[in-house]
């Protein structure tokens, strides 16, 4: 925001790069571990898309399109509201109260090791795609609107303000 | 197929009335020809089902509609919906035909296109079918259901001709008046579910008790009943209405939607005649309304207002019966209810024929026409002489049952009857007179025969009730004994003595000949008084209070729209001022309180101040990247306090909002020109606007200072909710109540919440995509 052309630094790029793995890895093990320990679908739907804006802050935008799951998470945002949507009504279908889930009070789920499957899960899987797809859906288009405006800048500001945008030039 | 075999006859009833407009409608858009036959065709069908169905009588068909509410769909062909169904299918086949022959010469003076017959018989028909549906409602719900659908029917029909200015204001106000009104029967009957649990009216009955809530539902419910019957004072709509084609007026101002007002009255009379002061308050707007009406109505000089001035004064007449009550009471009610709408029917449907014919609507310009017009004289004629009350007539009997029912309620009661009777035996008379006799007035033009018939139709029946009256009495009885809720026998017979009904009949007719023929002295004061009575009346009222609401309404708008700041304004000070509201209103007992201070509480009141410290700084004029830091300073110190006071959870998602808030934050400031960014921080507001909204903010800031605190403090009663949702996690296969209470136990919050973050999304995306930033 000052008046210098900001360039990150090598350190930073490494740092981005390097842990972009590991908040995936925190972000998915919150949202597995949800039912058992401190946070859910929401909060990992949060990391995970603040690793994706950390890559789009050191890299830009055009870092987006490199991996296929960030790409198409802004769609997911519908997948997840859908998969929420269906946990929630397909109950009502069966003549039960809305968002009933299975299996029944105390009755026991599958599992797999620790991890139980049920259908709260389903449901804390979908709000984790809408959350994920909200925030990479939100940064892209902010990247994708600054990239749009230093191409025209011309158009906004005196000839010197021109490169406060183009962070990578 | 045992429903084929043994069909249920409300249910049949209800089906072929609702199938008329939908048929009538689709084979109209087949083919435009079509619409009228198709009318006539299906209501015939409805009449045959209707007359069918009250000869079978006395089926009911339930079924639950919405079981939390207690609302079922519950209709019962009883005798008093017999009675209205048959006149609403009955007088509504007539209309059709008398349309069909009246809507091409409409046509022709308007212009309309044959496609607009489509609109308007479908309009008409749905009306006859919502008041088939709203004579055999058994739930209150349903019945208001219908209620309305009448009003939105009734509204399109009155401004059919919506190129006029004034049938569009005649629509709306029918709507205003008739809607609005019909509020209260909604209230009315959430105040009886309040009492008694059920919206079912046979419940109600069996249940009810004389209370200050069955009094008060009661009397809203009126409220919405005689507006609708254009009952004084809420009458003013009714002249107005005339602006509707003639079959709109004919059939909906004489035998339907002012007839639906009384079918409540009489549907609800059990609960009606719990409080007297109810049955009395219904005298006296009853005879309110039989004499405005009545008095204007002789004064008028236009057809169709002489009419509807006339509806309103004999709808009084039959209010004032119910309010007498009693056995006579609510036979003549409804037997009055019958004989009316033949014989006003008839005489609308004469006066359309009449305007088509000499292309005037004034008694002035018209008369001496029964030589030219022969067959409409004498049609309109027996009509006329039944709303007269004349001997061999229907309309014989229903002033005997009124005098009857009159003379048992003292000498005041008794005169009045006298006088509302002698008022429309002679504003009936002097119309008739008017138009048929005297001097030869006015340029006549054949009409064709379908406007002619349905009159003649009408008139012949109702002389054929003065003569034959025994199906009219008997279709009376039946819903007299519904209304009454006991047994109850209408004897209607001519007796050739001196009995008191027929001393008062008798002087109704020389009375009535004397106002015929002392006009001339009364006409000009009584047409001062109702000058006057339109200048500080009811309809004035209304013109004022629709002309407020829309200054009120545009003021607030051009507020709204100055700028985001407004915009902003209009949303947070109402909802400021009502929590404040429910925040003084709301018990104090043991809130506004403080706690002690234990020194574990150090680190968190250490936080609280830093989060303060930066609430501070916000305001503090800076560039804009260090507001958006300040801010977000608030907010990580916020999700510190969380983190201490034993909420991970909360404190988790704090910081993790608070993060991508502030890089979208910053990302959005990006995008903003630096120029404009440099300009808006050199900005300085004037003296005096930091004055004001160090008040507004000093006010605010109050406000939420006395709502949290008093939230806070206050004895939480959520303990024990929080309590079982902690016992019960493990049973819902988690052990992370925040995580269990947002996926399950209040999981529809959740959902909700991610809808509003799917359609943001949208929003943003179509902002920044397609919006300006393109």
């Amino acid at each position: 925001m000052s008046d210098r052309t900001v360039t990150t630094t090598v350190l930073t790029q490494v740092a981005a790069r390097i842990l972009l793995i590991p908040i995936f890895v925190v972000a998915i093990g919150i949202m597995i571990k949800g039912y058992v320990d401190i946070g859910d679908g929401f909060s990992a739907g949060v990391i995970a898309s603040l690793g994706v804006a950390l890559q789009v802050m050191v890299f830009g935008p055009e870092e987006l399109t490199r991996l296929p799951v960030i790409q198409r998470a802004p769609k997911g945002t519908f997948l997840g509201l859908l998969i929420a949507l269906l946990t929630a009504f397909v109950p009502a279908v069966r003549g039960q109260p809305l968002m009933t889930h299975w299996p029944p009070a105390g009755e026991a789920a599958i599992h797999f090791g620790t991890v139980e499957f049920i259908t709260a899960v389903a449901f804390d899987v979908g709000v984790f795609l809408v959350v994920f797809g909200f925030g990479v859906g939100v940064t892209a288009t902010l990247a994708r609107a600054q990239e749009r405006k230093s191409s025209m800048a011309g158009l906004f500001s005196r000839p010197g303000d021109a490169g406060e945008a183009g962070e990578r030039s | 197929m045992t429903w084929v075999n043994d069909p249920n006859p409300a249910l049949v009833v209800l089906i072929v009335a609702l199938l008329a407009p939908l048929v009538t409608v689709i084979l109209g858009f087949w083919d435009t020809r079509n619409t009228a036959g198709a009318a006539v065709a299906t209501t015939a069908a409805a009449f045959a089902a209707a007359v069918w169905g009250a000869w079978n009588g006395d089926a009911s068909y339930s079924v639950v509609w919405s079981e939390t509410w207690g609302i079922r769909f519950e209709i019962h062909l009883d005798g008093l919906a017999s009675m209205y169904a048959v006149l609403a299918t009955g007088i509504g086949l007539l209309i059709a035909v008398y349309a069909s022959g009246y809507m091409p010469l409409h046509r022709h003076h308007t212009g309309k296109r044959r496609a607009d017959d489509v609109r308007f018989f479908g309009f008409l028909l749905l009306f006859m079918a919502a008041m088939v549906g709203l004579v055999m409602s058994q739930d209150l719900i349903l019945l208001f259901v219908f209620w309305d659908l009448t009003a939105i029917a009734s509204y399109f029909l009155i401004g059919y001709d919506s190129e006029e200015e004034e049938s569009r204001t005649a629509a709306l106000m029918a709507l205003l008046v008739t809607g609005v009104s019909a509020v209260g029967v909604l209230v009315g009957a959430l105040l009886l579910w309040s009492e008694y649990r059920t919206f079912s009216l046979p419940l109600l009955f069996q249940s009810a008790e004389p209370s200050t809530t069955v009094t008060w539902a009661v009397s809203l419910i009126l409220v919405g009943a005689l507006a609708k019957s254009a009952q004084f004072p809420l009458h003013f709509w009714l002249p107005r209405a005339m602006a509707a084609p003639t079959p709109v007026s004919a059939y909906l101002h004489s035998a339907a939607m002012v007839a639906a007002g009384v079918f409540l009255i009489g549907r609800i009379y059990p609960l009606v005649s719990l409080d007297t002061r109810v049955l009395d308050a219904l005298i006296v707007i009853g005879g309110a309304s039989m004499v405005v009406g009545g008095l204007v109505a002789l004064t008028r000089d236009v057809f169709k207002q002489v009419l509807a001035y006339s509806t309103i004064s004999q709808y009084g007449y039959v209010v004032v019966m119910f309010g007498i009550g009693g056995e006579y009471g609510v036979a003549g009610a409804t037997f009055y209810v019958i004989a009316h709408a033949i014989a006003k029917s008839a005489l609308f449907m004469t006066a359309g024929a009449v305007t088509e014919a000499t292309g005037s609507a004034r008694l002035a310009d018209v008369g001496g026409l029964w030589r030219r017009m022969p067959w409409l004289a004498v049609g309109s004629a027996m009509a006329s002489a039944g709303l007269m009350a004349l001997p061999f007539t229907i309309g014989f009997f229903k002033d005997e049952l009124f005098f009857a029912g009159a003379d048992g309620r003292g000498q005041l009661i008794q005169w009045f009857a006298v006088a509302g009777a002698t008022l429309s035996f002679a504003y009936i008379a002097r119309f008739w007179a008017g138009i048929f006799l005297g001097p030869r007035q006015g340029d006549v033009q054949p009409v064709p025969a379908s406007l002619v018939i349905p009159v003649g139709v009408l008139g012949a029946l109702t002389v054929l009730g003065g003569i034959w009256v025994e199906p009219f009495r008997w279709l009376a009885e039946q819903a007299a004994r519904v209304s009454f809720g006991e047994e109850l026998e209408i004897n209607l017979a001519y007796h050739l003595d001196t009995r008191t009904e027929n001393l008062m009949a008798l002087s109704v007719y020389g009375l009535g000949a004397v106002v015929l023929l002392t006009g001339r002295w009364w006409h000009q004061p009584v047409e001062r008084l109702v000058k006057i009575g339109n200048r500080i009346g009811p309809a004035r009222g209304y013109a004022l209070a629709l002309y407020g609401m829309n200054r009120l309404s545009d003021s607030i708008h051009d507020f709204e729209v100055r700028d985001l700041r407004s915009r902003i304004a209009t949303i947070l000070i109402p909802s400021g001022a009502l929590v404040l509201l429910a925040v003084i209103y709301s018990p104090t007992q043991d809130t506004f309180r403080f706690t002690s201070i234990e020194s574990g509480d150090l680190p968190l009141l250490l936080m609280l101040g830093v989060a303060a410290a930066s609430g501070v700084m916000v305001v503090i004029p800076q560039d804009h990247l260090r507001m958006a830091l300040t801010l977000s300073g608030v907010g990580f110190s916020l999700a510190v306090v969380y983190a201490l006071l034993g909420a991970p959870d909360v404190a988790l998602v704090a910081v993790l909002i608070e993060t991508i808030f502030t890089v979208v934050f910053i990302g959005i400031l990006v995008l903003i020109p630096r120029p404009i960014l440099r300009y808006e921080r050199n900005l300085r507001a004037p003296r005096i606007r930091l004055g004001r909204d160090a008040i507004i903010a000093f006010i605010a800031g109050s406000v939420a200072f006395v709502v949290v605190w008093s939230a806070l403090s206050r004895p939480s009663a959520s303990t024990t909710v929080i309590g079982r949702h902690i016992e019960q996690s493990p049973l819902a296969h988690g052990y992370d109540v925040v995580t269990v209470i947002l996926a399950d136990f209040r999981g529809f919050d959740t959902m909700g919440e991610i809808t509003v973050i799917a359609i943001a999304f949208v929003g943003i995306l179509s902002l920044m995509r397609a919006g300006r930033l393109r």
